[in-house]
């Protein structure tokens, strides 16, 4: 077996750290997270989102943009 | 850097790692997409969204709204700002949202993911297949 450089070490390290997510969140914050998008309530989300838009010029553009801009 | 949106930013934050998504670089999200979710965090709107939001504690919300440095980074957006600006001139479109991803997308690396088709929408698509950026779709499996 090749022997793990320190740099191989850190680098690894890092990537656990960034795949396990955010350590300060709750078992219930992830459900939550979870449901809005990725589950029950995801369509709720997406609307919003494309309410943005629709909401505010600076982010949407121009009326006419703003169709082929949302999904 | 990979630029990614609002889906897979939370998908990131969670640990929940879709299929084909890098797990090996930086996730940046363009500061007009973290925008948007930090209205879903401070006004969600109406519906089961507004109640369900209420119900994440205070290390919830600051998942998003100050995101864990290990985890993902929000893009300073003045630097993109001139590029935006630019492609909302030749393409006529004005909207920062799709500018700001595109002007992302141009700076690092040529690529840019989304968490779901439905997010993508279809002016960024076309721009972003004339400046040869690759659009890249991950969703859980």
């Amino acid at each position: 077996m090749e022997p793990v450089t320190i740099g191989e070490e850190l680098l690894e390290e890092r990537r656990r750290q960034r795949r396990a997510g955010d350590p300060r969140l709750t078992d219930a914050d992830r459900e939550i997270l979870r449901r809005v998008t990725r589950g029950d309530l995801a369509d709720e989300f997406q609307a919003a989102l494309d309410a943005d838009l629709v909401n505010d010029p600076l982010l949407g553009g121009r009326d006419a943009d703003i169709d082929d801009n949302v999904a | 850097m990979l630029v990614i949106d609002e889906y897979l930013a939370v998908d990131v934050v969670l640990g929940d790692w879709p299929a084909g998504l890098p797990d090996d670089d930086t996730f940046v999200l363009p500061a007009s997409r973290h925008f948007r979710l930090l209205q879903r965090v401070h006004n969600p709107g109406t519906g089961q969204l507004t109640g369900i939001l209420d119900r994440l504690t205070a290390a919830g919300r600051d998942s998003l709204r100050h995101p864990h440095p290990e985890v993902l980074h929000i893009l300073d957006p003045r630097p993109l700002l001139d590029e935006a600006a630019s492609i909302g001139a030749r393409y006529s479109t004005g909207g920062l949202l799709v500018t700001e991803t595109l002007a992302a997308g141009l700076a690092y690396g040529r690529q840019l993911w989304f968490g779901t088709p439905r997010n993508i929408g279809r002016r960024l698509a076309e721009i972003a297949g004339e400046l040869k950026i690759t659009v890249h779709v991950a969703e859980p499996a």
